[in-house]
């Protein structure tokens, strides 16, 4: 089905409703404005829900962002010819190292994905494996922001911003893009650069119980974000005071006749006043039955803080945020990897399996594209005896829902998982499949900047028609 | 300084001479005869293939620590370590160096023997002649020269052309009474043109407003806008001049055009990208362009201190220093510290430098034919390298203090004249500094020996080994920030003014072409040359000048039709919210059409003849009618020109960032006009930034931090007292600020709670460098900017992203904004000051009223507002969550009048000029 596509004057109503001054702006304003949207081809405010370029088979998207480069070879790509050659040395650099752990076939599609991953295994029907991806950047850094952006040498803006941008938002309540612990330093890979500020990320930060403590926290947080909370007023006041403001909002639009940007204004304080009860009652899970929480692991030691994430990320898209993004930490395995990996597996196995499970029993799973990725992966080849080193050449990401195949494997690396040859899947191949299935032409989805228009996948990209259902 | 390995390279070069004197007597007497190529060739090039072309050559496909030894410019240039021979030199050959295991063990599996050793000496001797080339990848231009010359007759790039308007149809009634000045000759023409009439004079408290706003971005205050409102009635003109006079005059002037620049100049405090240091000089490069502006310096020598300040012939150390400090413009770009490759960071930053300079003075972006020729401009890929090598020949001093993560460190230069902005230390304290320094070096090599023997052990190093490479790293920082600080003063103590900027290097040199913008693949070299679109006569460096003041000199000479334009469209937009251009870093041929061509050339043309004043240029033109005219919306006009290209009307603009906290500072009465000492980031020296949180060392008692104590410090003399009493609620918030200045001070404290960032939410803990933005009251344009983490009082209204060349700012309109005006505590606190000076000034709730609208929207009332107003402060109830505050009934009426305040700040038009 084609998204709701609200004309300017209905999603103004939306926004405001609720308070007087609509019959108001309606009197005043419906010939005026018609006309002038008419003359300029203004299509309303930048957050309204916008048509797609052809049905989409995904109407949101959570990113699970996996910070480190976590390795392919020892959890979604097998492959029995390491375990055979381990300890020879290899025609890349150094001595292969076999994965320590087994690998079995999972559901029905019998996908191969290795015991670090028990849970997620069970959901392995779901998983459409990219095993071929590519990047251009070995450096965490700058593969990080390629990720993100495309491009790792300029600021651009980043795909949840781009996705906001193509579709606008379907919660007049809340941001349209929502970045949940983005890590120091990355403030462009949630960014708009060029793009209107409109479409940036909004910064969140959960209440999370922290990896060692393990202790059960109020179940939310208030100070989600800068001055979600007025530490002096009540509801009631603040609606008062927010009346006088629009009042004096009204009185100027009176008096100018045409200034969309006191109806911006008009507009964002509803918003703003709104998302003071939405965001947070959305952060707070004390609505959620024990059962959900333990489906996400919330109150295990290991899985508490991945658990929040995930249930917040759906909770999020549920109100209908367009792009939520997650972040786990510490996949950059150069040694230590045989303690290390398993426990980052464990940390976010039960959370995502639980995250997969219940956008399914809610029947959101086949809208919603669920993204699992991290920079790069590993090398088949092992440094200081038990870690793998960076690599770009060859890796693996996964999708679920959002009308990818279930149960499917697309592509392939070497064989010793070192570089991928067959359908390799480019980062900008990568973004144009996102954007794809969210019915966006990522050739089309262009906005002018300094003489040019710019792309997500800049002259790159083509779609992994394959992987779609 | 001599560090220790290079006594240790030193001593192995003596013995070394020692060992192979025998030898290359003999072989000097035996070869030389026979010619500089006939050597390489016999006794190099042999070596060279057999040993090391196999991990050095683009044949082999290895180009190991990105060098080649396969060509001469790859042999010379080196890989990531430098140069691998520079001729005649031989302790800074790195190829010497390897081949007699000093440093790199070259080739790995044996070294050379004696006799070849001595060989490669004498080459490197003799000037290491290298016949080699024509190897190298040709690269055929799809440029041609007619298609240069085609793109030179392009509009933007032909001489001035004074026209005077022409009138088209039969002679309109405005024609005769509506112009003040020539511009209104133009834009009426174009009017009438289109089918347009300009619309009325504005009010004139708003005109008042727009021109406050505009020239010093504050709002006139109530008395400035009785007297302006006499004025007027009696000659609009003559007020309008009078008010542009004395704005231009106030010091307020530099500090809003100046942040003009700075958006161009893409100003920060800190690299910005994945290691985010702190460049805690680049505030004086932000002064000297408020300076600048202030005092009108002529526009074509701005531009020419700030590509060449340092080439400039100068009569005095302090105009030296200035002219210094105006290179900052080279020096504060982006910076991709982590880069590995040093050859790659260089061609980044030579890249960022060509793009800065390129789009803010030319408007032309040449930066895009680094990897292949311009795809609309004929600006072949050549011309992008003939640049390059003009800023090639150049260093730049940018600073930051060496990490782990840091690989490109580099200095900064000590200013001829100190200007004493920094404070001085101790002796006592600077001694304490180097002990520290001696101790944490020492601390550092035992951990590296540390992390060393689990490196090599192979083992599974067990959990320690994270924390002891984490310690590492922590050391790293620790002692690399000391060295700096230790460097910060003499041996007094006295602090030594450093700025960023940019020198020429001893021996200029031409750049390479590179295949595709990439390092590995370089092709023909490229003489230093101006853009051949730009230039007619082909450019003159000489060999031993890098090419810097040449190209400053050119453009504001040979360019200057073109660098006018480009400086006269920034003026106009930020009068009238569009440029007569729309595109202002692009007047190539992707960029927008001027809408007024005329005008454009026109006001250039002034622009010159009035040697370069940037001041008398805004003067002509807001003393021009079509500056003074109504916002107001018409529905028939709007639908011909519903952009407004035609100025048929002034169109509404959302004011700029700093414009909207500095009113808010205005209209509470808090404003701290005086410019405070440097920057907080100067304050705070080398540090990096994590989540918005400056980190420093973990030495608590450090003379640096001691500084950030309180505001009051900030300023040359004491800071000023607020006035009034303050709330309970406000002296809390009081309280609370000092505590958190406390945290500030002590860079322990910071360092701890970013360790714990993991655990913590970071939503709670506003960042530092936020409560430090939130307690200023100091005009905007001096509050620091960290790139990333502007302060969130900028950044929520479209601040400039200062990793970018912003001509142009955004104006969103975003629930976040909302948010603020709402719940913000520093807006709460400003209406709070206000509500007091309301109280202060007026007694009657009615003048009070009438006051705050005064204050805030530059008018009065209207009875409709006037009423709501007075409903509002009845129906107030001032019960608060927790139900206190009831103690007495002066709080009572001073909470409903901030809350009152907090509502007339937070409508639209308060951050809205009409």
């Amino acid at each position: 089905m084609v998204p709701n596509t609200l004309s300017r004057r209905e999603s103004l109503k939306a926004v405001s409703s609720g308070i007087g001054y609509l019959a108001f702006c309606s009197l005043a304003n419906t010939a005026r404005r018609s006309e002038a949207a008419h003359a300029s081809g203004a299509t309303g405010s930048p957050l309204a829900p916008k048509p797609p370029h052809f049905e989409p088979k995904a109407k949101r998207v959570i990113f699970l962002c996996m910070r480190g480069g976590p390795s392919h070879l020892d959890t979604f790509d097998y492959k029995p010819r390491l375990l055979r050659d381990h300890g020879k040395s290899s025609k890349y650099q150094g001595a292969l190292l076999k994965s320590p752990w087994q690998f079995k076939q999972r559901g029905k599609s019998g996908l191969w994905i290795s015991d670090l991953f028990p849970q997620v295994g069970v959901m392995a029907d779901e998983l459409c494996l990219i095993r071929s991806m590519k990047t251009d950047q070995p450096i965490h850094p700058r593969a990080m922001t390629q990720l993100h952006t495309g491009n790792a040498q300029f600021v651009r803006p980043s795909l949840g911003a781009w996705s906001l941008y193509g579709l606008g938002s379907e919660n007049n309540s809340m941001p349209g893009f929502v970045s949940f612990n983005p890590p120091a330093g990355t403030a462009q890979n949630y960014g708009s650069s060029f793009l209107p500020a409109i479409y940036q990320g909004t910064r969140l930060n959960h209440a999370s119980t922290g990896s060692s403590g393990g202790r059960r926290r109020g179940r939310g947080s208030g100070q989600t974000i800068p001055d979600i909370t007025n530490s002096r007023l009540t509801s009631r006041q603040q609606r008062q005071q927010l009346d006088l403001i629009q009042t004096l909002n009204r009185e100027k639009l009176d008096r100018d006749k045409e200034q969309p940007g006191v109806e911006g204004a008009i507009e964002s304080f509803e918003l703003a006043f709104r998302m003071q009860d939405e965001l947070p009652r959305i952060m707070d899970l004390a609505g959620e039955d024990q059962r959900t929480l333990d489906l996400y692991g919330i109150g295990a030691d290991e899985t508490d803080d991945f658990g929040r994430q995930c249930l917040l990320a759906r909770r999020m898209s549920e109100a209908g945020v367009r792009f939520v993004e997650i972040t786990h930490r510490d996949w950059d395995t150069h040694f230590n990897m045989t303690t290390a990996l398993p426990k980052l597996c464990q940390q976010i196995d039960k959370p995502i399996a639980g995250l997969l499970q219940d956008l399914k029993r809610r029947d959101m799973l086949k809208d919603t594209l669920v993204i699992w990725a991290g920079e790069f992966g590993r090398t088949p080849y092992g440094q200081n005896s038990d870690g793998r080193d960076h690599n770009n050449k060859g890796y693996t990401t996964w999708m679920a829902g959002g009308g990818v195949k279930g149960g499917f494997s697309y592509g392939a690396t070497d064989e010793h998982g070192y570089e991928a040859v067959e359908n390799v899947c480019h980062i900008h191949d990568w973004h144009a499949t996102i954007l794809h299935l969210l019915g966006l032409n990522h050739e089309r989805l262009t906005f002018r900047y300094a003489g040019r228009d710019f792309r997500l996948t800049d002259v790159h990209g083509t779609v992994a028609k394959d992987i779609i259902a | 300084m001599i560090n220790r390995r290079q006594v240790i390279r030193q001593a192995a070069f003596v013995a070394a001479v020692v060992l192979l004197c025998g030898g290359v007597l003999l072989a000097q007497e035996r070869r030389i005869t026979d010619g500089p190529t006939r050597f390489f060739e016999t006794n190099i090039r042999p070596h060279l293939v057999k040993h090391c072309y196999g991990c050095h050559s683009g044949k082999s496909g290895k180009i190991r620590g990105g060098l080649r030894l396969d060509t001469k410019l790859g042999t010379l240039r080196g890989g990531n370590s430098g140069p691998a021979v520079v001729p005649n030199t031989l302790d800074k050959s790195l190829l010497w160096s390897a081949i007699n295991y000093e440093d790199f063990e070259m080739p790995p599996n044996r070294k050379l023997p004696a006799n070849v050793i001595a060989d490669f000496r004498n080459w490197i001797e003799m000037g290491a002649p290298d016949p080699r080339v024509g190897d190298s990848v040709e690269v055929r231009s799809t440029v041609s020269t007619a298609d240069i010359e085609e793109g030179r007759k392009f509009w933007s790039f032909q001489p001035l052309k004074v026209e005077t308007p022409v009138f088209t149809g039969s002679g309109a009634p405005q024609r005769e009474s509506w112009p003040t000045s020539k511009i209104d000759l133009y834009i009426l023409a174009n009017q009438i043109e289109n089918g347009l009439t300009p619309a009325g004079d504005a009010e004139p408290n708003a005109v008042l407003r727009r021109l406050s706003m505009d020239l010093v971005g504050l709002p006139p205050t109530p008395e400035a806008i009785v007297s302006f409102t006499r004025n007027w009635q009696r000659d609009r003109q003559k007020a309008v001049s009078d008010a542009a006079d004395s704005l231009l005059k106030s010091k307020r002037f530099g500090e809003r055009w100046g942040r003009h620049w700075l958006d161009v100049a893409r100003y920060a405090e800190s690299s910005g990208k994945e290691q985010n240091l702190t460049y805690p000089h680049a505030w004086r490069y932000r002064d000297y362009v408020i300076d600048s502006f202030n005092e009108d310096k002529p526009y074509n020598r701005f531009v020419q201190e700030q590509i060449a300040g340092d080439l400039l012939p100068v009569k005095t150390d302090e105009q030296w220093a200035e002219n210094l400090v105006a290179t900052g413009f080279l020096a504060i770009g982006t910076k991709t510290l982590v880069e590995q490759n040093q050859r790659q960071f260089r061609m980044d930053l030579i890249d960022e430098q060509i793009d800065a300079t390129t789009r803010v003075f030319l408007g032309l972006s040449v930066a895009c034919a680094r990897c292949h020729d311009h795809k609309f401009d004929a600006i072949p890929q050549a011309d992008y390298y003939a640049l390059a090598g003009i800023f090639e020949s150049t260093k730049t001093y940018y600073g930051t203090h060496r990490t782990q993560q840091n690989r490109n460190p580099g200095p900064l230069l000590h200013l001829p004249v100190d200007d004493n902005a920094e404070k001085n230390i101790t002796p006592r304290q600077l001694a304490a500094l180097e002990e520290q320094l001696v101790q944490k070096r020492r601390e550092l090599r035992s951990v590296q020996q540390e992390v060393r023997k689990i490196r090599s052990s192979g083992s599974s190093p067990g959990g320690d080994a994270k924390s002891v490479i984490g310690k590492a790293i922590r050391m790293r920082k620790e002692v690399g920030i000391l060295e700096i600080r230790v460097d910060s003063y003499n041996e007094r103590g006295e602090a030594y003014s450093y700025c960023m900027a940019t020198q020429a290097v001893d021996r200029p040199t031409n750049s390479t072409l590179l295949v595709r913008g990439d390092i590995d693949q370089p092709a023909k070299e490229v003489p230093r040359a101006f853009p051949q679109i730009l230039s007619n006569r082909p450019t003159r460096i000489a060999h031993d000048s890098s090419g810097r003041l040449e190209l400053a000199r050119w453009m504001t000479r040979d360019c200057s039709p073109l660098v006018a334009r480009v400086m006269v469209n920034r003026v106009w937009l930020h009068l009238f919210g569009e440029g007569l251009i729309r595109t202002p870093e692009d007047l190539g041929m992707s960029g927008e059409p001027p809408s007024h061509p005329r005008l454009l050339d026109y006001l250039a043309a002034r622009f010159i003849e009035n040697g370069w004043s940037v001041k008398k240029l805004i003067r002509e033109i807001v003393s021009s009618r079509v500056y003074r005219i109504d916002s107001k919306y018409d529905a028939e006009k709007f639908l011909v020109d519903p952009e407004n290209k035609y100025l048929w009307r002034h169109s509404p603009r959302r004011l700029d960032a700093e414009v909207i906290r500095d009113s808010i500072l205005a209209v509470s009465g808090q404003l701290e006009v005086r410019r405070p000492r440097a920057s907080l980031i100067a304050e705070v020296g080398p540090a990096s930034v994590r989540n918005g949180i400056l980190i420093t060392t973990t030495g608590g008692d450090g003379p640096q931090m001691g500084r950030m104590n309180s505001q009051r410090d900030r300023f040359p003399q004491g800071g000023r007292r607020r006035q009034g009493r303050r709330f309970q609620q406000n002296g809390r918030r009081q309280g609370q600020r000092g505590e958190q200045n406390e945290r500030l001070q002590r860079g322990g404290v910071n360092r701890q709670r970013a360790g714990n960032m993991r655990q913590a939410q970071a939503g709670t803990q506003r960042s530092a460098i936020e409560q430090n933005a939130e307690s200023a009251h100091y005009r905007s344009v001096y509050l620091p900017v960290i790139r990333d983490y502007p302060p969130r009082a900028l950044d929520l209204f479209d601040f400039a992203e200062s990793s970018m060349v912003v001509g142009k700012r955004n104006s969103s309109n975003t629930p976040d904004q909302g948010l603020f005006f709402l719940n913000n505590p520093f807006v709460i606190e400003q209406c709070d000051a206000m509500a007091h000076r309301l109280i202060n000034e007026k007694r009657q709730l009615r003048d009070q009223i009438a006051r705050a609208f005064l204050l805030a929207y530059g008018r009065q009332a209207t009875p409709k507002e006037l009423s709501a107003a007075i409903k509002f402060m009845r129906g107030f109830d001032v019960g608060t969550r927790s139900g206190q505050f009831r103690d007495n009934a002066d709080t009572d009426v001073l909470r409903r009048l901030s809350a009152l305040c907090q509502s007339i700040i937070a409508a639209a038009e308060f951050r809205y000029s009409n």
